[in-house]
């Protein structure tokens, strides 16, 4: 199983007025292409900050990040870009669907930065994938909560990541809700999508191949 | 999709704010697009009035202010000052100079007081120096009491060609010989009678109020100018016309000023409105633009994204106001002509044009690209970590 990321000896401090917060120290974890993984622990435990620097999206304060055998612990904010653009895809809490474009175009919007052009069949057959075929031109405001989700979920696959990172994807949705957006990862992990989430929910959590306990910056399990 | 589309949804988000920073650019385009119309059309109207329209190029005068002469004049009296008639000769003999017309103005008001009549001797060169001075019937000076009326005056009086006028305080009687033609200025008011008439009238034979001249060449105004006061007296002095319309755009600097001031407000509260939705637009969606980067928008994109935003506002707005600017210059010209004292110019004071329209639109786009510097640099500079705090 080829390695995607690669996170070694990982520390990430921050200065709150005086006072140093470690809120990772010294974590090392490896993302296997396929992996279908959860992050859990206690509020305040180093889970987003982890995702954050797995994610191209914070500077490590030492250690070193690997990303398909590329060293971009210092690199800068292009680079960082560009491994956000091709190789991970972002679900978070929060949807964040722009109100004025319907759904297809919201799922197309990364495509915007990333110059491609948008395949009309490749959009629908992804919504198709998250079950919202038949919402395609629909605005945000007319859909629920968790088909929401499942078309920011759409838009973090448009183009075509190995690796899925969500952030407590299922905090906002009702339990219902939350199993359609566990499904729709699970499908997605069966077509060799690396599924990394942060969350609170340890049902969910057992239902992963693997979990990552965090406490005070340190993996404990 | 394109970032123009991004952009364009982005403001129908917030359609009210949108319309209102709309309207303020709107508001200042219209203001510059009127202001320079007015500037540029007084501008050309005084010139036109006193320097092309008119035909006369230079002014011989002796001391002082031609307006102020005008001044005495208007309140019904005679000039104290004159110029010898001789002078004509030797402005005559100067190379490119191509018409020189003595004439002697005064008026005279009526024992009762109760009208003024305005009268001006002249020669047959005026029909050379004024272009817009024409018979409409009749013709030139019969003998040395023929008239000719102007336009108004013949209307006024009921005269028509070869009937009699009588002026009592001369105890003088006229025959019309000729009206001319409406051309909406003083000379519709005024009497022409032959120069040596006007002299014997007002005893100041051989003495004139002033000699107008023409050139072949609007261009040479200055050259020839320095060489008739070189061959002049001390006491003469040589005026250009454009000189006197230099003296009435000095009355119309004030207007001017309140107008630009007018032009820096309307300008100071749209600069200030599209800065103020721009950051809160930038500050309302700082966890959506840091979506964006963490999909991977450049810090170009972002930038981008938020100068086009801005300029979708600022060229509707800018193209609303120069169509509204223009539709209401014709307003704008009638309410000045009723505020304007210096001086009234026959022709259309507001007058847009090409470049006057190119000038406020551009200075609308311009100011819209510098204010959305500051909020797009903010957007462009919010990091994608930006995305996952929770509040
Ligand atoms: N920008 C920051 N500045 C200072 N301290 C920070 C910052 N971001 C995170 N921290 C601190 O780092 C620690 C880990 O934060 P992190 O957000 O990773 O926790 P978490 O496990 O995601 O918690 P939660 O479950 O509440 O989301 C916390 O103590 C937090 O206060
Ligand atoms: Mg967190």
């Amino acid at each position: 199983m080829s390695n995607i990321i690669s996170l070694q000896n990982i520390s990430k401090e921050y200065t709150r007025g005086c006072e140093i917060v470690h809120a990772l120290d010294n974590v090392s974890l490896d993302i296997n292409q396929g992996e279908y993984m959860a992050i859990c622990g206690p509020s305040g435990s180093g889970k987003t900050t982890m995702l954050n620097i797995a994610g191209c999206m914070d500077h490590p304060t030492s250690g070193s990040v690997v990303l398909e055998g590329k060293h971009v612990e210092k690199g800068d904010e292009a680079t960082l870009a560009e491994f956000r653009r091709t190789t991970i895809g972002f679900v978070f809490q929060q949807f964040f669907l722009i109100p004025t474009l319907s759904v297809v175009e919201n799922v197309e919007l990364p495509l915007l930065f990333s110059r491609k052009k948008a395949n009309r069949d490749f959009t629908v057959e992804l919504l198709e994938t998250v079950g919202l075929g038949h919402r395609m031109n629909h605005f945000p405001s007319q859909i629920s909560g968790g088909e929401m989700q499942r078309v920011a979920v759409a838009r973090a696959l448009i183009n075509e990541p190995k690796i899925l990172l969500a952030d407590e994807p299922t905090g906002n949705l009702d339990s219902r809700n939350s199993k359609a957006v566990i499904e729709l990862f699970e499908e997605l992990n069966s077509k060799n999508i690396a599924v990394v989430m942060v969350t609170h929910n340890t049902d969910l959590a057992a239902r992963c191949r693997k979990v990552v306990h965090l406490e005070d910056g340190k993996i404990v399990k | 999709m394109k970032i123009a589309a991004l952009a364009f949804s982005n403001i129908r988000r917030t359609p009210i704010r949108s319309i209102l920073t709309c309207i303020s650019v709107l508001i200042a385009t219209a203001t510059v697009c009127i202001v320079l119309s007015v500037d540029r059309g007084y501008t050309n109207a005084v010139q036109s009035d006193l320097v092309e329209k008119t035909g006369v190029h230079l002014y011989i005068t002796k001391e002082g202010c031609p307006i102020e002469a005008a001044a005495v004049i208007a309140q019904g009296g005679l000039s104290p000052l004159y110029v010898e008639e001789n002078k004509v000769e030797l402005a005559k003999k100067i190379d490119g100079v191509s018409a020189v017309l003595p004439f002697q103005l005064f008026t005279a008001t009526a024992f009762d007081g109760s009208r003024t009549d305005i009268f001006m001797g002249v020669t047959q060169e005026i029909l050379n120096i004024r272009p817009d001075w024409v018979l409409k019937e009749g013709t030139w000076f019969t003998d040395e009491s023929s008239v000719i009326l102007g336009a108004e005056m013949a209307q006024i009086e009921n005269l028509s060609i070869g009937e009699k006028l009588y002026s009592e305080q001369f105890d003088r009687e006229f025959t019309v010989s000729a009206i001319l033609q409406r051309n909406y200025s003083q000379d519709d008011g005024i009497m022409f009678i032959p120069l040596s008439t006007a002299q014997e009238m007002i005893r100041r034979e051989g003495r004139v109020s002033a000699i107008a001249i023409k050139l072949d060449d609007i261009s040479r105004i200055p050259e020839i100018s320095t060489i008739l006061r070189g061959n002049l007296p001390d006491d003469y002095y040589v005026l250009g016309a454009k000189e006197l319309s230099d003296g009435i755009m000095g009355f119309f600097a004030a207007t001017r000023m309140i107008m630009f001031v007018m032009v820096i407000v309307t300008f100071g509260v749209s600069i200030f409105g599209i800065v103020n939705t721009m950051i809160m637009a930038v500050m309302e969606r700082k966890r959506e633009i840091a979506y964006l980067k963490c999909v991977g928008a450049r810090r170009n994109d972002i930038l981008h994204l938020i100068t086009i935003e801005t300029l979708i506002i600022c060229i509707t707005g800018a193209f609303l106001g120069v169509i509204i600017g223009l539709v209401m210059t014709p307003f704008a010209n009638n309410m000045l002509k009723g505020l304007l004292i210096a001086y009234v110019p026959s022709g259309s004071i507001a007058s847009p044009s090409g470049q006057i329209v190119l000038i406020s639109f551009s200075l609308s786009i311009i100011t819209g690209v510098v204010c959305a510097l500051y909020p797009a640099w903010k957007a462009s500079s919010i990091i994608p970590m930006e995305v996952l705090r929770n509040e």
